[in-house]
């Protein structure tokens, strides 16, 4: 098989520079908003940087799991995942505004003088949660997320032209599981100073599984419609067929519950312990008006897939399932919405900024992700298995 | 109508899983509906070509889930809330998140049980005894060779002409299938 048989399509083409337009317009405007109201900016910016990187992370953790299980459903997604992954600078670049100035609006409980003379952290967190341990530890986090996707993507730059190479398979195997490893601590304690730290005087151990997860089935989705798009053109036209989509709506069916079970555990240690410095998280979430998002979350995060999911039909049809995926994309928005929000504001109403800047970052990332598509051809030419993934034994 | 008594069915043997597949879906084309492949191992593609359809085992297990999940849930509302009410810690009586551990195993419990037995059912397992042994060249069933049994209670069955027929589709042998 040659290389050039398996380049993107010419529409993706087309697709980055759409993409790059929407994003950088939907930038301006958000910029131009933010200069009013910086706090509500950095709000709906945190919002929409947790969702793209999840996208990118999740990736990562998906073109690990894929070497590891050595399934078709990850031969298919291997590159349209890896190129996820290459938007990793991106990922860098977006996170510098919060560290340079959004930090001091959204961390003002750790930051602020005045709030921490009031409320004054445990010993620990003194030395833990300042603001160059933060800026330390993330330079920390992307130097791992970093190598581990250099390293994963060169090495499969390399299997395409070394389509013999043994040793090659062996190496992938072997980082994958350690590289596993570290992506979910790194991600758990970047989920602990970005996120959890929003409010400093509560803790929960889960809490970076339950990132971890949201990042999974964001990942998942955004690959699945990513391939059922690439379908419809050559050279992935023929190539996707319905066992594939089985596999990966079963993936995705497991990533749903996977994050559910996270996320009820941790309500149902806190609602049971009912102690007063854990049930706060839960004090502004589940009750006012951001109960209805909770339900929300609930029935349309969960429930509505989950059932969706159960089908065998429904997960063998490329456009259902991709639809499916779309919106639980859409949910992972909602759902950081409603982990990150109401630590600022008891009113569940979004502003308009928490429209125009997931459109803003991820039209740049989506941007981004279509030029690294191109950069390679849409399949491992070089794996072992790719001509017994692609064959066709449907009579 | 009498032959049918003491015969099972026709049974031919194959070399290869691509004889079988190919012989099955020419039985299929010419009208033969009652009829079973024997492999030695999963062949892909030889559901479709026997025109199998879906199973009950999805929705059986489904069935079984729901059951498993909600007498969970009844259960513990059940005994928390009439049967032995009694205040833990001032949390309600009816303390649902509580629940839902249980709920969620016995869920799976159900789930997989009636998946289980669902399918042993569907099947008739377990069963003692299969007319297809009385051949003695079926030991290769779990071997190397591949079989298709066209059964006797098929309409189109006639013991000559169907025989004939397996015959033309590179069989390597055709036996008849007595039923005792």
């Amino acid at each position: 098989m040659a290389v050039e048989e398996y380049l993107a399509p010419e529409s993706v083409s087309r697709f980055q520079a759409r993409a790059f337009g929407v994003g950088t317009a939907a930038l301006i405007l958000a910029i131009l908003g933010g200069l009013r109201s910086p706090a509500q900016f950095y709000q709906s910016y945190l919002m929409s940087y947790l969702l793209v990187l999840g996208l990118t992370l999740g990736s990562l953790g998906l073109v690990m799991l894929q070497h590891l299980t050595a399934g078709h459903w990850g031969i298919i997604i291997r590159r349209p995942a890896e190129s996820a992954t290459r938007t990793l600078p991106l990922i860098a670049i977006f996170f510098v505004p919060i560290a340079l100035f959004g930090m001091k609006y959204l961390y003002g409980e750790w930051l602020d003088p005045q709030a921490l003379k009031e409320h004054p952290l445990s010993g620990f967190q003194q030395h833990y949660l300042t603001h160059t341990g933060y800026l330390i530890r993330a330079v920390i986090y992307f130097a791992v997320w970093l190598a581990l996707m250099f390293i994963f993507n060169i090495w499969s730059k390399q299997q395409d032209v070394n389509q013999t190479d043994r040793i090659l398979r062996q190496r992938f195997k072997m980082l994958a599981g350690p590289g596993i490893i570290l992506y979910v601590l790194g991600m758990s304690f970047a989920a602990i100073d970005w996120v959890m730290s929003l409010s400093p005087h509560w803790a929960s151990t889960i809490y970076g599984f339950i990132v971890v997860g949201g990042q999974l089935i964001s990942s998942m989705s955004f690959l699945i419609a990513v391939v059922v798009l690439l379908a419809r053109y050559q050279p992935l036209a023929g190539v996707l067929q319905p066992r594939h989509l089985h596999d990966m709506g079963k993936l995705l069916l497991s990533f749903v519950m996977l994050w559910a079970y996270f996320d009820f555990s941790q309500l149902l240690i806190i609602w049971s312990g009912n102690l007063p410095a854990e049930i706060s998280f839960y004090r502004t979430r589940l009750y006012g008006e951001w109960a209805a998002v909770a339900v929300i979350v609930c029935v349309f995060h969960f429930f509505v897939p989950f059932f969706l999911l159960l089908s065998q039909d429904l997960k063998r049809r490329a456009q259902v399932l991709s639809k499916i995926a779309l919106w639980l994309i859409l949910m992972r928005l909602v759902d950081l919405f409603w982990m990150t929000r109401p630590e600022f504001t008891s009113s569940a109403v979004p502003s308009w900024l928490d429209f125009v800047l997931p459109i803003a970052l991820g039209g740049l990332w989506l941007s981004f992700f279509a030029f690294n598509l191109k950069r390679s051809p849409l399949l491992p030419l070089g794996d072992p298995q790719l001509a017994e993934a692609i064959e066709h034994h449907e009579h | 109508m009498e032959q049918r008594s003491h015969i099972y069915g026709v049974m031919a043997e194959f070399d290869t899983p691509e004889k079988l597949i190919h012989a099955t879906e020419r039985a299929r084309a010419e009208g033969y509906r009652r009829m079973d492949a024997y492999t030695p191992f999963p062949v892909e593609g030889l559901s479709e070509a026997m025109g199998l359809k879906r199973n009950m085992v999805p929705l059986i297990t489904l069935i079984g889930g729901l059951f498993g999940g909600l007498s969970a849930f009844f259960f513990q509302w059940w005994a928390n809330v009439l049967s032995y009410p009694e205040d833990i810690g001032g949390r309600p009586l009816n303390s649902w998140p509580a629940f839902i551990p249980v709920t969620f195993e016995l869920t799976v419990l159900g789930a997989a049980l009636s998946c289980v037995f669902g399918m042993l059912a569907l099947n008739h397992l377990p069963q003692p005894h299969h007319p297809v042994f009385n051949v003695k060249r079926f030991v290769h069933a779990s071997a190397d060779r591949f079989y298709l049994c066209v059964e006797a209670r098929d309409p189109k069955f006639h013991l000559a002409d169907t025989a004939r027929f397996l015959q033309g589709l590179h069989a390597r042998h055709v036996s008849e299938v007595p039923d005792d």
